[in-house]
C-alpha cells in the first residue's frame, strides 16, 4: 500500500490480534493438562514467562517516551514495536497469570485487555471518526464571545512570557512542552502546559468531537501509566514480599526477601 | 513584501460545485473519506440563503494542529518562509491530536494508512511553478493562489472586503472574501453533508505520486454535460493518472466541474459491465449468463429478423440515450434505423429540450441561440436573467464565466425559479415563480412593453413577421401584470419592474431551460420568451440574447435513398413514453423489440407504464456502461465503451463548441464501443455497404460520413486537431472559414440560408406568426397565437391542456416532426373548480413537486457510480420549506415519502427556506441499483400522459404531490 508501506493496517493489525486471542484460549483450553510448573504463576517457567511479558510491555513505555524525548529517528517503526511488543506481552502474560483470574495481579491482565481493545478500537474504527472530523465542527468560523477572546489573548502573552524562560529560542506560536523540558525545567514546563490547555479547552476542540475520539487516547495513556505502575508495584511485592504473596506456601521464585509471610 | 502563501476564496464566486474537492482526491490520490479541503453547504433562513464555505487549511501563524502533536521532533512542520504547515506523514503515528486541535476541523486523516494528512498547498505544484489544483479547476476562479499580501491588495483593489475569521487568534493565513451583500450563513442541511463511504480506490487513487506521476497528457473533452469543457488526459505509460482542465483553451483556461475529472472512476470503476450477457432469469430478476460477442449479436439480429417478418420493421425501436454520445444518437443509430426502416428512433430530447428546439425552428429557423461565451458578447450584457435554468448546477463553467462578468461589469441578475437554486443564491434577486407559470411572466412582461411602448419598434418592425398580429393578441387578452400576479405568485410591481429592467437593459441575455422546457406549454413559454428577448432587441446583438440550452449538434447523416426501406406507418410517437402503449398492447401498432441505451427504468416518466411495457417487449437490449434497472429486464445487455475508450465528439453545448475526444486508451473487458456494436449488428442484418467496417474508426466516420452540411464542413479532424483545446465552433463552412463568436449580427447572411436571411427562417426574418405556422398548430388544434395554459395538477384552478388522443390512439401527424411522427391533438381547457387540479387537491395532493438536476458533481445515473460523487451526495433529497416541514413534523435529515397519483417514492428531507412553502423539489438521477446509496427514481412520482402537444415534451416540474414523515 502505498502511505501505509511502513503502517501495520487494518487486516494485519486484526489478524495479530487474532493470533494473540488464540494464543490465549489455547493455552486456558490446554492448562488442564499442562505440567503444574506451568500452571503455577511462581514456578520458574512461568516466572520467566511473566518477566518476558513485563520486558515487552515496557516497549510502549518505551515508545511513548522515546516519541517525547527528541530522539525518535522512526515514529512509526517505535509506534509498531508498541503494538507488537503489547500484544506478545499480553500473551505472556495471560501464560504467567496461570490463570489464577481472582487474585489482584489479575487487574493487570485486566488492564492490558482494556489497552489492547481501546488501541484496536483507535485503528479500526477511532481512526474512521478522525477521518470523519474534516469540516465537521460546526461553529468554524463563529467567533468566540469577548470575554473568551480576552482570556485567549491574555493567554498568549501569558505563554510569550513563561516561554522566555522555558525555552528563549522557541516561538510561542508553534512552541509546545516535550519530555526535556518536563525533565530540565519541570515547574515552568508544568505550568506552561496548564496555559497550553487552559487555551485549548477555550478554543473548545476536545468538546467539539465526539467522547470516544476525543477521550480514548488519554484513556488509554492513563490506563497505560497505572499498568506500568501495577507492574512495579507486582514486582516489588513477589520480590520483596515473597511471602506475602506466597500465603504461606513455598516461594518457588527469585525473590529478596519474604516479608509478610505472617500477615 | 511577506512571501506567506495563502489561498483566497471568494464567497461571492464560490458555487459549492467541489471541482476544487476532486481536483484535491486526484492530485494528491486521496481514497474515499479522506479530505484536504471540503466544501460545506448551508443555508439560512430570513432571507433565505445558500451559502458555501471551501475548507482547507489554514496555514495558521500558530497552529494549533503543531503545538497538539506529541511527537518530538514534531510530525507537523512549518516553512518559516512560505508558512506553509504540512504534516510530515514518515513521522506520524496517526494518534490524532492534530485532528482534534484544529478548531477550523480542517486536519485531515488516512483511516487506512493512519496518519493525519492535510493541506500544503500542493507542495509538489508548488516546486514546478504552477498552482494549487484547487484553484486551478476552479469553474468560477473563486479560488486564487499567492502571496498573501499580493492577493490582499488584489482584493482591496476590487474594493471586496476580507472576512475576520480569525476567530480563535491563530492567524490563519486564508483569506475568505465576504459576499457583497453579507448573509447569515445558516444550518448546514443533512443531505448536503456527504457520506463515507464503503469503496476500494481504484488507482491512481491511494497510490504513491512516484508512481502516478503522468509522462505525457492528451488534450481531449468531457463528455458527460451541456458545458462540454476542454480536458486535458494524463498519463503515466498506458495508464490514466490524472484528469484536469485545459488550461491551453483560450475561453475555459482550464476550468472544469467536478464531473469530467470524477471520470477517472469510471474507466477503472469494478461496477463497470465487462462482456455480453443473456438473461437466464424471468425479467426483472437480474439473472444472467456470459456469452460471447458473436453469439449475442448473431442471435440478437435473428430475433429482429423475426420481429421484422412478423410485425414490420417498425416493430423495432431504438432508444439512445446521450450517454452513448452524439456520433452514436446522431450518426450511427441514425443510419442503422433509416437502413432497418423504422421511424421510432429517439433519444432524451422529449424530455429535457424538445419544446425549445421546436420553439427556436419556428422563430429563428434553426435550434440554439447565435451568442457566445466571450467577453463581448455575453460578457458584455447590462442585465441575466434566467428562468427556469439552474446554470451555476447545469453548467457550472459557463456560470462562472457568467459570474464573473456580472461582477467586474455590475452588471444585474436576476433568477425566476420556484427554489433558490446555486444560480439563484448569486443574484440580485430570486423571484419564486409558480411551477409552471413562466409563461404568464413572460406574456405579462411583453404586455407591459407593449403597452409602454418600451419595445424596439425599429427592430419589431424590420425583423419581426407577425409581430403586429401577435401584439394585438397579447393587448386582446388583458395579459397583464396584475392578471399574471396571482398565477404566477410574483407581484405585479415586481413583473413590470423586471419588465422596465430587460427594455431598458443594453443588452439582456435571458437564460432558461428545463425549468421553461419540461412542461405542456413549454414550446408556447419558450416562444413568448423569444418575443420578450426579439421586442427588446436582444436578438442578433452582442450582449443580448434568448439562451436555452444547448445548441444541439448540426449532424444528420442520412443513408442513400435507394438503401432506405419504405417506411408504410408514422413514428408512434415522438417521445419514447409515448411508445409504452405500443409495447403493452400493440397499439396503434406493436413495438415488439427495443435496442435501449442508458436506463429507460429510471429515466422515463411513468415508470410503472414503462416496467409494464417493458415485460411486454419479445426482445429488449440493453447497451450500457453499468448493470442498471434496465439491463435487469433485458434480453442481452451489451457492455459499452465510452469516452476516451471509444472516441466521439463532446456533448452539443450552448456555445456551438464542437469538441472532439480522441480514443485513448482501450475499454474494460470485452466492453465495445456503441460504434462497434452497431457496425456488427448491421453487417448481420445487411447494412455492411452504408455502416462500412472503416467506420468502426470515429474519426474517420466523422470525417466521411458526418459533416457534410453547410455548417459543418469545415469541423474536420485536421481543423479539431490543428489546436490544442480540440474544439471548433461552427459554423464553418470550410476549413479555413473563419469561426463567427456572435450570428445573425445585422448585415450579415446566416449561414445556409440564402443572401441577404439574416435568420435562417423562410422569410430570413424572425417569425412571431405566420399564416403556415397557423396552419401547423391548428392541424393539433391549437394556435400559433401564445394562449397561456399551464399545468393540469395545480394548486390553482388555471387553463391546461388536454391531449385528445390517447397514445394507443393512431392520432394525427405532427406538422413539428421528422420523420413522420404521430402526435395526439389537443385542447386548451378553461379552469373549473372540478378540474383535475382540484379533483387531486381534495384527495390530500397539497404540493407542487418539481423535479430537476442534482448538484454539480452529478449528472442523471451516470455519475452515481463514481464514489467521490456519491461521496459528495450521496442520498436523494426532497428540499422542503421549513415551515410545511413543522406542520408535517418532518426533521431536517429524515426519511419522507413522496406521494403523486402515479406513484410513491422515499428520499431524505432537506429543509430548504429558498423553496415555494408549497412546494418541494426531488433531483432526478438515483436508481434502485446503483451500488453506493440506492434509491427509487423519481420518476416513479411523474406522468408519461402529461406532455406538450406540439414537441410531446412531458411535464416533469409541475405535479402535485403530498409529503409525509416515512413509516
Amino acid at each position: 500500500m502505498p502511505f501505509a508501506s511502513r503502517d501495520i493496517d487494518d487486516r494485519k493489525l486484526v489478524r495479530m490480534t487474532a493470533a494473540a486471542l488464540a494464543a490465549i484460549a489455547a493455552w486456558f483450553a490446554l492448562r488442564p493438562w499442562l505440567a503444574p510448573a506451568w500452571r503455577e504463576p511462581g514456578s520458574p517457567q512461568l516466572y520467566l514467562t511473566g518477566l518476558a511479558g513485563a520486558l515487552l510491555l515496557l516497549v510502549p513505555a518505551a515508545f511513548a517516551l522515546s516519541k517525547r524525548g527528541g530522539r525518535s529517528r522512526d515514529p512509526r517503526a517505535s509506534f509498531n514495536a508498541h503494538v507488537v511488543c503489547a500484544l506478545a506481552g499480553a500473551v505472556l502474560i495471560a501464560v504467567h497469570s496461570g490463570g489464577f483470574l481472582r487474585r489482584p495481579p489479575a487487574l493487570l491482565l485486566a488492564a492490558i485487555v482494556v489497552l489492547a481493545a481501546l488501541g484496536i478500537w483507535a485503528r479500526l474504527a477511532g481512526a474512521r471518526r478522525m477521518a470523519a472530523t474534516f469540516a465537521s465542527k460546526a461553529g468554524t468560523f463563529a467567533a468566540p464571545d469577548a470575554p473568551t477572546r480576552a482570556r485567549l489573548r491574555q493567554l498568549i502573552v501569558e505563554k510569550t512570557a513563561l516561554l522566555k524562560m522555558l525555552d528563549k529560542d522557541a516561538g510561542e506560536g508553534t512552541f509546545s512542552v516535550t519530555l526535556p523540558h518536563l525533565l530540565r525545567q519541570p515547574r515552568l514546563a508544568l505550568a506552561y502546559r496548564r496555559l497550553a490547555r487552559e487555551e485549548s479547552r477555550l478554543l473548545g476542540t476536545r468538546a467539539a468531537v465526539g467522547a470516544a475520539q476525543a477521550w480514548w487516547r488519554p484513556l488509554h495513556m492513563a490506563l497505560a501509566w497505572i499498568f506500568v505502575l501495577g507492574v512495579a508495584i507486582h514486582v516489588l511485592t513477589v520480590t520483596f514480599f515473597a511471602g506475602y504473596v506466597a500465603g504461606g506456601g513455598p516461594i518457588t521464585w527469585w525473590h529478596l526477601a519474604a516479608w509478610g509471610t505472617g500477615w | 513584501m511577506s512571501a506567506r502563501l495563502a489561498l483566497m476564496i471568494d464567497l461571492e464566486r464560490c458555487t459549492g460545485c467541489k471541482s476544487c474537492e476532486a481536483a484535491c482526491k486526484q492530485e494528491h490520490r486521496l481514497g474515499p473519506g479522506e479530505y484536504r479541503t471540503k466544501v460545506v453547504w448551508s443555508g439560512g433562513a430570513e432571507p433565505p440563503s445558500l451559502a458555501f464555505l471551501t475548507l482547507a487549511c489554514q496555514h495558521c501563524e500558530r497552529p494549533a494542529c503543531q503545538r497538539a502533536c506529541p511527537v518530538n521532533p514534531k510530525a507537523i512542520a512549518k516553512d518559516p518562509v512560505s508558512g506553509v504547515v504540512s504534516v510530515l506523514e514518515d513521522r506520524c503515528t496517526g494518534c490524532g491530536e492534530c485532528v482534534i486541535a484544529c478548531p477550523y476541523s480542517a486536519m485531515g486523516y488516512d483511516a487506512d494508512g493512519h496518519h493525519a494528512v492535510k493541506c500544503d498547498l500542493c507542495r509538489e505544484r508548488r516546486a514546478e511553478g504552477l498552482t494549487t489544483a484547487c484553484a486551478s479547476v476552479c469553474p468560477t476562479r473563486a479560488i486564487g493562489f499567492g502571496r498573501r499580501d499580493e492577493l490582499l491588495a488584489r482584493a482591496t483593489l476590487e474594493g471586496r472586503t476580507p472576512r475576520d475569521n480569525d476567530a480563535f487568534l491563530l492567524g490563519p493565513a486564508t483569506i475568505y472574501l465576504e459576499r457583497l451583500a453579507p448573509q447569515d450563513a445558516g444550518r448546514r442541511p443533512a443531505a448536503a453533508e456527504g457520506a463515507s463511504i464503503e469503496a476500494k480506490a481504484e488507482f491512481p487513487y491511494r497510490v504513491e505520486r512516484k508512481n502516478a506521476e503522468a509522462d505525457r497528457v492528451v488534450p481531449g473533452g468531457c463528455n458527460i454535460c451541456f458545458n462540454c469543457c476542454s480536458t486535458k488526459f494524463h498519463f503515466r505509460g498506458e495508464e490514466l493518472v490524472k484528469i484536469t482542465g485545459n488550461d491551453d483553451d483560450p475561453l475555459l483556461r482550464g476550468r472544469v466541474c467536478p464531473k469530467s475529472q470524477l471520470t477517472l472512476q469510471l474507466y477503472r470503476s469494478p461496477h463497470r459491465l465487462l462482456f455480453p450477457q443473456k438473461r437466464v432469469g424471468a425479467r426483472g430478476e437480474g439473472r444472467f449468463e456470459r456469452i460471447s460477442w458473436q453469439q449475442a449479436l448473431d442471435e440478437i439480429a435473428e430475433k429482429l429478423k423475426q420481429t421484422r417478418k412478423q410485425h414490420g420493421a417498425e416493430a423495432l425501436a431504438l432508444f439512445i440515450g446521450t450517454r452513448t454520445g452524439m456520433l452514436d444518437y446522431l450518426g450511427y443509430t441514425r443510419l442503422f434505423a433509416q437502413l432497418w426502416g423504422t421511424p421510432n428512433h429517439e433519444g432524451t430530447d422529449p424530455f429535457c429540450a424538445s419544446g425549445k428546439n421546436v420553439a427556436y425552428e419556428l422563430t429563428q429557423g434553426r435550434i440554439g441561440s447565435g451568442n457566445s461565451y466571450t467577453p463581448e458578447d455575453i460578457g458584455s450584457a447590462q442585465l441575466y436573467l434566467y428562468l427556469g435554468d439552474n446554470q451555476a448546477e447545469t453548467r457550472p463553467v459557463y456560470f462562472g464565466m457568467v459570474n464573473d462578468w456580472r461582477l467586474r461589469n455590475r452588471a444585474k441578475m436576476v433568477v425566476v425559479d420556484p427554489r433558490l437554486t446555486v444560480t439563484a443564491s448569486k443574484a440580485d434577486r430570486w423571484l419564486a415563480i409558480r411551477p409552471g407559470t413562466d409563461m404568464a411572466l413572460a406574456l405579462a412582461m411583453c404586455q407591459h412593453i407593449l403597452v409602454n411602448n418600451l419595445h424596439d419598434a425599429r427592430f419589431c418592425a424590420e425583423w419581426a413577421v407577425g409581430f403586429e398580429r401577435w401584439r394585438d393578441f397579447i393587448l386582446a387578452r388583458g395579459y397583464t401584470p396584475e392578471w399574471a400576479e396571482p398565477v404566477t405568485g410574483i407581484a405585479a410591481a415586481e413583473i413590470r419592474r423586471l419588465a422596465e429592467e430587460v427594455a431598458a437593459a443594453d443588452g439582456c441575455v435571458i437564460f432558461a431551460s428545463r425549468g421553461v422546457n419540461q412542461h405542456t406549454n413549454g414550446t408556447q413559454t419558450n416562444r413568448a420568451l423569444m418575443f420578450l428577448a426579439a421586442i427588446t432587441g436582444n436578438w442578433g446583438r452582442r450582449g443580448g440574447a434568448f439562451f436555452n440550452m444547448s445548441h444541439g449538434t448540426p449532424i444528420a447523416p442520412n443513408a442513400p435513398k435507394g438503401r432506405r426501406p419504405e417506411i408504410s406507418r408514422p413514428r408512434v410517437r415522438r417521445s419514447p413514453t409515448g411508445w409504452t402503449e405500443a409495447m403493452t398492447r400493440g397499439k396503434p401498432y406493436p413495438i415488439k423489440a427495443l435496442i435501449a441505451c442508458n436506463n429507460p427504468l429510471a429515466q422515463w416518466p411513468g415508470q410503472d407504464a414503462a416496467r409494464e411495457a417493458f415485460s411486454a417487449l419479445e426482445l429488449l437490449v440493453h447497451i450500457e456502461l453499468f448493470a442498471n434497472e434496465t439491463s435487469a429486464y433485458a434480453d442481452y445487455v451489451l457492455p459499452a465503451a465510452t469516452g476516451i475508450e471509444k472516441g466521439e465528439i463532446g456533448r452539443g453545448n450552448d456555445d456551438r463548441r464542437i469538441v472532439w475526444i480522441d480514443k485513448m486508451i482501450e475499454p474494460p473487458g470485452e466492453a465495445k464501443a456503441d460504434g462497434w456494436i452497431w457496425i456488427e449488428l448491421g453487417r448481420r442484418l445487411g447494412m455492411g455497404d452504408v455502416l462500412k467496417e472503416d467506420y468502426k474508426d470515429p474519426a474517420r466516420f466523422w470525417d466521411e460520413v458526418c459533416i457534410d452540411n453547410e455548417l459543418m464542413r469545415g469541423v474536420t479532424q485536421q481543423r479539431l486537431h490543428s489546436v490544442p483545446y480540440r474544439w471548433v465552433r461552427q459554423p464553418v463552412a470550410s476549413e479555413s472559414a473563419p469561426e463567427i463568436d456572435t450570428l445573425y449580427l445585422a448585415g450579415t447572411s446566416a449561414a445556409g440560408a440564402p443572401p441577404g436571411h439574416r435568420f435562417p427562417t423562410p422569410s430570413g426574418k424572425l417569425e412571431f406568426w405566420t399564416e403556415a405556422m397557423e396552419a401547423k398548430f391548428a392541424a393539433l388544434g391549437l394556435s400559433a397565437l401564445p394562449e397561456f395554459y399551464a399545468e393540469r395538477e395545480s394548486l390553482l384552478d388555471l387553463p391546461w391542456v388536454e391531449l385528445l388522443d390517447s397514445d394507443a390512439d393512431a392520432g394525427v401527424l405532427s406538422p413539428f416532426c421528422r420523420p413522420d411522427t404521430a402526435a395526439a391533438r389537443g385542447r386548451i381547457v378553461p379552469p373549473s373548480a372540478d378540474g383535475p387540479g382540484a379533483r387531486l387537491r381534495a384527495k390530500g395532493f397539497d404540493t407542487e413537486l418539481v423535479t430537476g438536476r442534482p448538484p454539480a458533481a452529478h449528472f442523471h445515473s451516470l455519475t452515481h457510480y463514481f464514489w467521490q460523487a456519491q461521496e459528495m451526495w450521496p442520498d436523494l433529497y426532497c428540499q422542503i420549506h421549513p415551515d410545511k416541514a413543522a406542520r408535517l413534523g418532518i426533521a431536517d435529515g429524515e426519511r419522507v415519502r413522496v406521494e403523486t397519483a402515479h406513484g410513491a417514492i422515499e428520499a431524505v428531507a432537506w429543509l430548504h427556506a429558498g423553496i415555494r412553502p408549497d412546494a418541494v423539489f426531488v433531483p432526478i438521477g438515483w436508481g434502485e441499483r446503483q451500488p453506493y446509496h440506492p434509491w427509487r427514481s423519481v420518476n416513479f412520482l411523474t406522468d408519461k400522459s402529461q406532455r406538450d402537444p406540439v414537441s410531446d415534451q412531458t411535464n416533469l416540474k409541475a405535479l402535485l404531490c403530498r409529503v409525509s414523515r416515512a413509516a
